[in-house]
Parts: C-alpha cells; sequence; structure tokens
C-alpha cells in the first residue's frame, strides 16, 4: 500500500495524485516504477496544507477515477481545488518544463484546469463530456498514436496500441478558440480514425482519444496505459508512454 | 440568509436524449422533446457569480439566475431532495466554493429541472413518479415552494415506552405487525416474559434492537433451527484445509494465496428491496458486500466484485407480469445503472456478471460477491476491549433503510412494496470509495482492534455484535445525522449505507482520527466498549437502551422446524421429443444462443469496468472481438509477481425445479470445472454459497436440508470447503391477486482458488486451424433435464444431468490432470471451457467466436443416442478441449473418460458430420442470433 506521507522528495521522482475518489493511483504508480522511474502518491490534502510541494516532483500524474465523485460534472470539483488554490504551483511546475500527464478522469480534470487543451491555467477550452451512448464503457479499444512533436510520443508516431478504456464521459467538446493537438485517435478494424461506436466508444470528434497541449509538456488521454502494462494484462503496449515519461524526466 | 439559484443547461446532452428515447420506448408515443435543466439553489451572503467556475463549464454549459425553460414549452417537473435530507452533493459544492475563496455560503441544493414537450402535465407527473426518483429521500418540489432556508429541519418523535406485559397472543402478534417488527410469536412472547422478569416496560428503541438481532436475516433462524450452519461448518472443520484461515465466523471467508497474503470471499444477496426499488436496492448490494470485504479481519482491500441478477423473462408482457411486482425488464435495466453507478467509481472491477430468468421470480434475485486481499498478520480480529472506543466512520445516519432486516426476513407482497419503501437505502459510492482508501492506513498503523460494517440492523446490530463479550455503552446524541427528524429508535435502526463501525485502543484513537481526517472521511465516537456485559444507550440525555447481552444473544427462541419430502410426482417434467437430422439441430443451436442465458450479455457488462487496479489477467470477456464470455475471473493480486487468484461463479434456476440435491451437486461441480478450466490449481480451491429459498415450509425444508447435506458431504470427499456463506429464506412473493409464488430452490457456488502462474491461464478462445477438440468427461444425451434447450422448447425435461456424489467426487482425477498439463512448460492444452448451460455446442460457438476459427465435429464420435442430446445435453464437469495437433490425447488423458471429436478449421463456421451427411453454419449468422437478445432487453 503506497504512503500518503509522500516522503521520497527525490527531484526525479515522479508525483502520482490521490485525491477523494481517484481510485487508480496505485497501479499508475505502480506502472512508473515497471517503466524504470520512481513514484510516489502525493495527496491533494498535503498539497493544499503545505505539507508537499509540486516542485518536489520531476512529473505529475493525474490518475483515473471519480475526484469528488465527479459532482457537478466530472473531474470539475477537484480542477477547482488546483486552480483556486495551486494554480501558481501549477503554472510554475509547467514553465519548468516538468511534464504533466492526466488519464482518463486525470484528463477530465485537466480539460476542467484549462490546462488542456489550451495550456492556459484557469481558462477552459474544452471538456470531456458524457459519451453518446450516456453508458459507462469498459472495453479494449486500438489507438493510432499521432505525431505531437512531443516526447511523448516520440518512437510511437503512426503504431497501433491496444488499451482499455472506462468512463461515462469521453466526448470531446471544445470552444472555437482551442487549440487541440491529437494524440491519440481511436480506429476502426481498419486501422483509421473513427468516430464509430464502440471502436470510439465516447463518440469523440474525430477519434480523439487523447490531446496534448501547445508547450508538449501536457498529455490528457481517456484509456488507460497502466491497465496495458505486463504480459499478463494481453497487451504491455501502454508502458511505452511511461518509458516516454521516465526517459524524458531523467533528462530534465 | 439569502437564497440565490443558478440555472444550468446543456447545449447537447446525451442523458436527456437517451430518456427520451427509452421513456417512448416505453409507450409514451406522444413525448417529442425533453430537457434537463440544473438547478442550484445557495444559501448565503455571496456573489453568485464568484462560484461559476464550479458551477460552469461554458464550453458546453450555460448559466443564468433564471430559468432557461420556457413554461409555454411544455410541462416541468423538478426534483430535488426532501427538506429533511442533505443532498450528496451538496459537501462537493460547499467544499468547492471554499477553494474558491467564497466563505460566505452556507448551503446548497441541487435540483434537476426535466421539462416534457408533447404530453400533459398529469403524464409528465407520472413519469417522474414512475422513473426519475426515489420518494424515501427525495420529492417532486411544487413550483410554488417558498425557501427560508435550505438547510436541512425536522422535529424527531419523543421516545416511546410500550408494555407487552399481559398482552395475549393475538394481542402480541397485532403489535409485532402494527409495528412492523415482523418478529414470530415465539419471539414476541420471549419479549414480553422478558419485561415480566426485568419489571419494566420496553423502549421503542429496545423492542427493535432485538427483533432486529433476532431476525432471519441477521440470526438465520431458518438455517439455524434445521441444524445447517453447524452441518457446513462440521464438513469444514472436517476437511481441516491449510490453507484456509477464517470460516463463516467473519465478515468473508478467507484463504492463504502466500505466507504474507490472504484472499477473501463473500457473497451477498440484496433481494427484497432489489425488488421493490432496484436502483437502490442494488447498488446498495454492492456497498455492503464491498464493505464486508472492508471489515474483514483488521481491514481488507476490494479486489474483485461481481452481479448476479435472477428475474422473470425480462421480455416479459406487461399483462404477465403478477400484480404487485416491478416488470422484470425494469429490474434489469434499473439493476445494470445501479451496478455502473455503484461498482465503477469503486474501482473495483467487476468478476463476472449474470443475468438469468425464471417465472418464480417476481421477488428477484439480487446478488453481489466481493473478493478481497489483507496481510496475513491482519487476518484475524481481536475482541474488543473495555475502554476502547466505539469509533463511527463514514457517512452521515438517515432516514434511509429502516427495517430492512426484518421487511427482508418476511414474505414479500403487493402492499410491502409500498408500505416498506423505507426500508430501501441509498447508496454513494464516493462516501465508501474514500474509506476503502483509508482503511489499510488504519489498519497497518496499528489502530483497529476490530471493524465491521454497519449493513442489517445499522448501528444497534454492529454495536450489539461487537459488543456481545464485553458490553457497550452509546451516546446517540454524538450520531452525525443527515436527516434532523430521526427518533432514538431510528438512530440505532437506520441502514444508511458506507458507514463503518470500529473497535479502536483508547492511545491509537488520535492518530486514527488523524489518518481518517487526511482521507476527508467523517468521524465519531459514539460510545465505549463496557465490561458490564449490558447494551445500553442514551439519547437527549436520558436512558433510552438498557438491555442484557445475554439476552439479546443467547435467549433468541427458535421454533423447531417441520422437515417432510414433497410427494414425488411434483418434480418431474417431460423431455422434449428428439431432434436427429442435421439442419434441424443447427437451427435449434441457433436458439439455444439466442436464450436469455446463453446469449451475448456483454452490453450489459461492457458498463462494468474490468480492468481497474491493474490486476485483471481474465476478464469477463475476451477473445478476438472481446465479447466471448471467459465464465472466469483471474486477478493477479500482488502487482508483478505471477501468482493469481481464480474466480468463478455457478447459477442455474433451471436444475432446481427437478432435485433440489442434483442442483446442489452441480453447481458445485460447474463452479469448480470452471476454475479448474481456466488454471486454477483444485488442491487450493475454496467455495462461497448462497441458498435463496421459498418461504419455509416442511416440503422446503426438506429441499433445503437435502441440498446442504449434498455439499457438506461432496465437499468432504473433494477436500474443498465452503469457507463464506449466506442464505436467504424468503422468496416468496404474495401477488396483489392472491397468488403466492415460490422463487426456484437457488444455489449459487462462486469459487475462490489459487493460480500458481498467471501467465499460464488457459482461455477459451481457439487458437489454431488443425488442433483437436476433445471432450474430457462424461455425456449422456438422454439427460435434457433443466437445459436451456429443453426451456427452448417450452420443457424443463425430466433427468439432470447428474450422476449422484460418487461420480462428482471422481471429476477430481480430470481436474487434477488438467492442472498438471497446465503447469508443464509448454501446455498440450492450448484452450478448454467447462460445459454448462447450452450444451457441448453452445461452447464450441463460444470458443470458435473468441478465436476467429471454426470447428469440424464427427458426431459419431460423439457415441450413439439423439442428436439434440449430444449437442445441447448440460454435461456439467466435461470439458471441451484444444488439443495441440502433435500431442496424442491418449498419453494425456489416459485413464479418463475421453473422446476426439474433430478439430479446429480456419474458416469461421461450425460443420457438424453423420455418416455421410454434413450441414455447415458460419458463425456470422450464430453471431446474429447470439447477439440480439440482450440488445432487445436493454431496449
Amino acid at each position: 500500500m503506497a504512503n500518503l506521507q509522500s516522503e521520497i522528495r527525490n527531484p526525479k521522482c515522479i508525483g502520482v495524485l490521490y485525491a477523494p475518489g481517484i481510485n487508480c493511483h496505485q497501479e499508475t504508480a505502480f506502472a512508473v516504477e515497471y517503466a524504470g522511474g520512481r513514484s510516489a502518491i502525493v495527496a491533494l490534502h498535503d498539497l493544499l496544507e503545505g505539507n508537499a510541494h509540486l516542485s518536489d516532483y520531476a512529473g505529475l500524474i493525474i490518475p483515473g477515477g471519480f475526484s469528488y465523485g465527479d459532482h457537478l460534472a466530472a473531474g470539475r470539483v477537484l480542477a477547482v481545488h488546483l486552480i483556486a488554490r495551486l494554480s501558481e504551483e501549477l503554472r510554475a511546475f509547467v514553465a519548468a518544463g516538468r511534464p504533466v500527464l492526466g488519464i482518463c478522469n486525470g484528463d477530465q480534470v485537466l480539460m476542467e484546469t484549462g490546462l488542456l487543451p489550451n495550456g492556459t491555467v484557469a481558462e477552459r477550452a474544452g471538456a470531456l463530456t458524457q459519451n453518446r451512448s450516456a453508458r459507462f464503457e469498459s472495453r479494449w479499444v486500438r489507438l493510432r498514436v499521432q505525431p505531437t512533436g512531443s516526447f511523448w510520443t516520440r518512437g510511437l508516431e503512426g503504431s497501433l496500441l491496444r488499451v482499455p478504456v472506462a468512463h461515462g464521459e469521453g466526448r470531446l467538446v471544445r470552444s472555437p478558440n482551442a487549440v487541440v493537438t491529437p494524440a491519440f485517435l481511436y480506429v476502426d478494424d481498419d486501422g483509421a480514425a473513427t468516430e464509430a461506436y464502440p471502436n470510439n466508444p465516447a463518440g469523440s470528434p474525430g477519434g480523439i482519444a487523447g490531446v496534448v497541449d501547445p508547450s508538449g509538456l501536457v498529455l490528457g488521454l481517456m484509456p488507460h496505459p497502466e491497465r496495458a502494462l505486463l504480459p499478463a494484462h494481453g497487451s504491455e503496449d501502454g508502458l511505452a508512454l511511461f518509458r516516454n515519461l521516465v526517459r524524458y524526466c531523467a533528462e530534465i | 440568509m439569502p437564497i440565490h439559484a443558478v440555472y444550468v443547461n446543456r447545449a447537447d446532452d446525451p442523458e436527456a436524449a437517451t430518456l427520451l428515447a427509452r421513456l417512448r420506448h416505453q409507450g409514451h408515443a406522444g413525448l417529442v422533446g425533453l430537457t434537463i435543466e440544473r438547478v442550484y439553489r445557495l444559501e448565503g451572503d455571496i456573489d453568485p457569480e464568484a462560484l461559476l467556475p464550479l458551477l460552469v463549464n461554458p464550453v458546453f454549459e450555460s448559466g443564468s439566475r433564471d430559468s432557461r425553460l420556457d413554461p409555454a414549452a411544455g410541462p416541468i417537473v423538478e426534483i430535488g431532495y426532501q427538506k429533511a435530507v442533505t443532498d450528496p452533493e451538496t459537501p462537493s459544492i460547499l467544499e468547492g466554493a471554499r477553494a474558491l475563496g467564497v466563505t460566505g455560503l452556507q448551503w446548497a441544493r441541487l435540483g434537476l429541472r426535466y421539462q416534457f414537450q408533447g404530453i400533459t402535465a398529469e403524464e409528465a407527473r407520472r413519469i417522474a413518479v414512475a422513473t426519475l426518483f426515489n420518494p424515501v429521500v427525495q420529492e417532486i418540489v411544487p413550483p410554488e415552494r417558498v425557501w427560508d432556508s435550505l438547510r436541512p429541519t425536522g422535529t424527531p418523535e419523543p421516545v416511546r415506552r410500550i408494555s407487552l406485559a399481559g398482552l395475549s397472543d393475538a394481542e402480541l402478534a397485532r403489535a409485532s405487525e402494527e409495528n412492523s417488527w415482523y418478529a414470530p410469536l415465539c419471539q414476541m412472547q420471549a419479549l414480553r416474559d422478558y419485561e415480566q422478569q426485568r419489571g419494566r416496560p420496553f423502549s421503542d428503541a429496545e423492542i427493535e434492537i432485538v427483533v432486529q438481532s433476532w431476525s432471519d436475516h441477521c440470526y438465520h433462524t431458518t438455517w439455524k433451527s434445521l441444524g445447517l450452519f453447524q452441518k457446513l461448518m462440521a464438513a469444514t472443520r472436517q476437511i481441516d484445509h491449510p490453507a484456509v484461515v477464517s470460516v463463516f465466523k467473519d465478515n468473508a471467508g478467507g484463504m492463504r494465496l502466500t505466507d504474507d497474503w490472504v484472499v477473501t470471499i463473500k457473497g451477498e444477496t440484496h433481494n427484497f428491496p432489489s425488488a421493490i426499488a432496484t436502483f437502490g436496492g442494488v447498488a446498495t448490494k454492492h456497498g455492503g458486500v464491498i464493505r464486508d470485504t472492508l471489515g474483514f479481519g483488521k481491514g481488507g482491500f476490494p479486489i474483485g466484485g461481481s452481479t448476479i441478477m435472477g428475474t422473470m423473462d425480462p421480455r416479459l408482457a406487461d399483462d404477465d407480469v403478477p400484480p404487485g411486482a416491478l416488470h422484470p425488464g425494469h429490474i434489469v435495466r434499473e439493476s445494470i445503472r445501479a451496478t455502473a453507478y455503484y461498482c465503477n467509481p469503486m474501482g473495483i472491477p467487476m468478476m463476472y456478471p449474470v443475468y438469468r430468468a425464471h417465472p418464480g421470480y417476481p421477488k428477484c434475485l439480487a446478488l453481489g460477491h466481493s473478493l478481497g486481499l489483507i496481510p496475513s498478520a491482519y487476518a484475524q480480529k481481536e475482541r474488543p476491549r473495555p475502554g476502547d472506543a466505539v469509533l463511527l466512520f463514514g457517512g452521515r445516519t438517515g432516514r434511509d433503510g429502516l427495517h430492512g432486516a426484518t421487511a427482508s426476513s418476511a414474505q414479500m407482497t403487493g402492499e410491502t412494496a409500498e408500505k416498506e419503501a423505507a426500508a430501501v437505502q441509498i447508496g454513494h459510492p464516493i462516501i465508501e470509495r474514500k474509506f476503502m482508501e483509508a482503511i489499510p492506513h488504519l489498519r497497518d498503523a496499528g489502530c483497529i482492534r476490530a471493524v465491521t460494517d454497519l449493513g442489517a440492523g445499522g448501528i444497534s446490530c454492529a454495536a450489539g455484535e461487537m459488543g456481545e463479550h464485553t458490553g457497550v455503552r452509546l451516546d446517540l446524541d454524538t450520531v452525525p445525522l443527515k436527516d434532523q427528524s430521526l427518533t432514538a429508535w431510528e438512530v440505532l435502526l437506520s441502514e444508511s449505507q458506507e458507514r463503518m463501525l470500529a473497535a479502536i485502543p483508547p492511545e491509537k484513537l488520535a492518530e486514527a482520527r488523524e489518518i481518517l481526517r487526511r482521507h476527508d472521511v467523517e468521524c465519531t465516537v459514539i460510545g465505549t466498549f463496557t465490561e458490564t456485559g449490558r447494551y445500553e444507550a442514551t439519547w437527549r440525555g436520558e436512558p433510552v437502551v438498557d438491555l442484557e447481552m445475554s439476552f439479546l444473544w443467547q435467549c433468541c427462541p427458535i421454533e423447531p422446524a417441520t422437515v417432510r419430502p414433497p410427494a414425488p410426482v411434483e418434480r418431474t417434467g417431460t423431455d422434449p421429443a428428439p431432434v436427429d437430422d442435421l439442419p434441424s439441430v443447427l437451427a435449434a443451436g441457433k436458439a439455444v444462443l439466442a436464450h436469455y442465458h446463453c446469449c451475448d450479455q456483454s452490453p450489459a457488462g461492457f458498463q462494468f469496468d474490468s480492468t481497474v487496479q491493474g490486476r485483471t489477467v481474465v476478464g469477463p470477456y475476451g477473445g478476438k472481438t472481446g465479447r466471448m464470455p471467459t465464465h472466469a475471473y483471474v486477478s493477479a493480486p500482488l502487482r508483478g509477481e505471477r501468482i493469481g487468484v481464480a474466480s468463478t461463479v455457478a447459477y442455474n434456476p433451471f436444475y432446481g425445479d427437478l432435485d433440489p440435491a442434483g442442483l446442489a451437486r452441480l453447481m458445485m461441480v460447474e463452479a469448480i470445472s470452471r476454475a479448474v478450466a481456466v488454471g486454477a490449481d483444485p488442491a487450493v480451491l475454496t467455495l462461497c454459497d448462497n441458498f435463496y429459498t421459498p418461504k419455509a415450509t416442511p416440503e422446503w425444508n426438506w429441499a433445503l436440508t437435502r441440498m446442504v447435506e449434498t455439499i457438506a458431504d461432496l465437499s468432504v470427499r473433494l477436500g474443498t470447503p465452503f469457507i463464506s456463506g449466506k442464505d436467504s429464506s424468503s422468496g416468496t412473493f404474495r401477488a396483489s391477486d392472491g397468488r403466492s409464488i415460490d422463487v426456484p430452490l437457488t444455489f449459487v457456488v462462486a469459487t475462490m482458488a489459487r493460480v500458481p502462474d498467471v501467465l499460464r491461464v488457459v482461455t477459451k478462445d481457439l487458437k489454431r486451424a488443425g488442433n483437436r477438440l476433445v471432450l474430457l468427461g462424461r455425456l449422456d444425451p438422454e439427460r435434457l433435464g433443466g437445459s436451456v434447450y429443453a426451456d427452448c422448447r417450452g420443457e424443463r425435461g425430466s433427468r439432470l444431468h447428474d450422476f449422484g456424489q460418487e461420480w462428482a467426487a471422481g471429476l477430481k482425477a480430470s481436474w487434477v490432470r488438467l492442472h498438471t498439463l497446465s503447469r508443464q512448460d509448454v501446455n498440450p492444452v492450448q484452450a478448454a471451457a467447462a460445459i454448462g448451460e447450452g450444451g457441448l455446442f453452445a461452447r464450441l460457438f463460444e470458443m470458435a467466436y473468441g478465436g476467429g476459427l471454426g470447428a469440424r465435429l464427427e458426431l459419431g464420435a460423439l457415441g450413439p443416442g439423439r442428436l439434440d442430446g449430444l449437442l445441447f445435453a448440460e454435461a456439467v464437469g466435461a470439458f471441451l478441449l484444444e488439443v495441440d495437433a502433435g500431442a496424442d490425447p491418449e498419453a494425456l488423458f489416459a485413464g479418463l473418460e475421453y473422446r476426439v471429436l474433430g478439430e479446429v478449421t480456419a474458416e469461421p463456421g461450425l460443420e457438424l458430420r453423420l455418416g455421410g451427411e454434413t450441414a455447415g453454419i458460419s458463425l456470422a449468422e450464430l453471431e446474429e442470433a447470439w447477439s440480439r437478445p440482450f440488445g432487445e432487453v436493454l431496449g
């Protein structure tokens, strides 16, 4: 079991955020370690009370779950905590070239903070809204990695990844001024981007399953790479993403 | 304080769109449009604009101070929580406001405003009452309401003093009924005598505590009077399995996985609440069984869950639903919604979602399992010690779920559905998720002496059970309430969900409070464990409960049960006439795959997260398309290690119509066979039983006894112990028209077994053309009793595919052989499936479909006998195997009953050969038939 005290303060350590309702932090922290990095679970509580600081970490992952029960809207309440009380720390974190990854609920949180898609804390330009099916969708999907010019997709451009999704709100909507750089697209059996159910379980426009911000430091994706990591998972395709993150953090 | 309103509208709202489609599908043809507007009511000296980042994302929402709904466009119905009740979202809104620096916000409420276009206000109201809210806690907000304050208000009733002294038996029975105690006469008499002995009348709270604690639901009076508990426990004791660490006593059963880790299993039914208010009933079914894992030992962590629903046929015509019962289609759909609502936020992977139907289920089966993981060092509870704090943590206490334990123990009638709607609890998974995270920290910090969940009977039962050997004193005024109108007995009895009770050593109390605070879990010391041997409670400063623990736990009168075998003619059916030509059996095969029990149930299952926690090796579905049912779940609970745990379930509502002992035996065999097929070690395999039987009569008692004797004996013969179980003997529904409908004898077996190496699991999907297909085990084509095929033909059949205890015990040889093969470096068995519902044919289809391959079968190899029987007899205990083309089946299976049936082909279809004749069918055609039914159920 992970330690909420966040004792590890190694500058190369990647912080995995825990807030009430997040439920993928353990396996996400494990994925970082399995990819060769170091990880520590950092409680939002400790960040808000000043017992821990974002600057203690080389990178930040907001994992999946139902933060604050997804009350009001998916990821909304956690995002409000981040922008109202940690916005300077967040801005400084990204300005210092440190990466932020949002997976599933984390992706929804990043949209609600404004960090995605435009990279503007507290100014929202996108949201992940209810799936077209109005259902939670737990399935294996295939993604085509897009060239983003960022370290996240380095060496993976054009490849296909088989990973699970599990969410009820994954349909991207954006404002006219949104700058959307897709990193992952849902594809059909022929490998082409699709909006059709169920290969695109959310009905997300253009098949978009994940985006990076203009700086290339912030990535959000709805599928769960940490669940396609080990030989026992039946797919190890998610590992490459964590390897890219760990490698990048080692070079900071 | 001023009250503000912010109205939020979403431009594109799939929820409104699907609700519109569903209502139209249900016959509201005039309904042409539906809009959902959210209204936040905010009390305090605030500027609502400051809250907009919390309430509105302008990318897809708009917020305004006035409603955007034009009243001329159609009737508007607003649903909100009742005045005395706290909204589940209120804490999030208050906390979000504080984060934004808005400190003046005192309270908040959320309302959902539905506008219906094209129908009358009366029809809109009917829709709202039928589908949009739970009357226990929510209400239709009258449009003319003027809010003076949003804060919950209410005044409790005073404590009543009740004397039973001198009451006649008839008067006692009336008192029991009028107060909804549902206590049998012998218990009422015991209460009357106790009053006489101690010389003072009862408080209402005292009687409520006693009747809850003595209810069949909590005390298992039926089982105890029949001696059934004792039989199963004796069998498990006799087996004395070295891996078993906890049996029957704790909230779950535990089995050693490694030296350091124990895995646990528990199955719990929530039939009555699910039958009268499905959404709340099923949601809390999950919440409750998950808390059994959290309350195991000194606190377990859930790593798997299930949902098992038995209803009438969900496609039944409205007129065929017994009056007073909910429509089974509604039950199935609402149960799916509830399982997704509760299990997904919990972050616990779904192991097996199972849906079955039988005409006897107006009072449905709603069963859920929970698999858990706990360090060996914490697998045993201690007894609370005098001076330990009684710490209540989790959600607040409200009006939901009063009388749940006693009402669910009673026979359900068309009227109970309305009278006891308050017996249905409301579930909020976010609260439970928070303490699920906190409990391992509390445990590892040494804060927990003992912990248990609050389920049936609420604080009353949990505190009473924990304090049985010491005594307990509670101060009910300290219990945090979400409904201010609760009186003392209601505080004690409330079955509000998401609450746990722990005994905390005094020197650890501060640390425990700090851990819970850091996890946003509310906690309160509500009392102390004492050394008085008494159950004491005060409310508003005065004593309201003072009972001897010895009376509560040792004086429950149990009426002796009568056991009488039924007349033999009651239990036979007829077999369908044989179908013996190839084209006809293929057509029958399509019908079997389109049967509710064999069809593709993934449209439900895909709504439940099966991969969260990153432990899933084999999920509920697999194969090329991801839709092949696996009939097994395999977890790798220790991340990065290869040791695994498998869990499977067997549930068949038809077999019990023919033979109780056969049902019991076959369920055990089927569950174990499924686990062994996927790679579980049959030597380290434990079982969990769940019984659901009609209201006790001498005949049903006989059937129940036969079942328990059968499984106790078979478990000893196999060395496979039952370590956890639950029974419900209240499966009788009395319809408003006077008809009495019994559930079919229902016996569900789940396994929990060690998998030595998760990289060597054997999946069902066919792997390679040219490999051989082998049937391992006995197949008797004449035994079609209880089969899906017979049901397709409108018959129950006459004889189960069952050959008695000796046969069942002898199956162990094939289990050990299969397991030995799976431990080899290269397993010649490349795919395996346990035969059951739908027979050989259904497994063959699933395996071929999973692999995107085909199969050619020589039916002559199956032996003589009716053709339909060979393909559709449910040969439980037999396996269909794909064996490597290079392996010699005789070398693999010498000494066992086996037959080579045919081979895997590249063409995705099934080809049957008999003599010189050949017939085939494409997988696409079968897939079409197999895919359709569940989509129709979901509407």
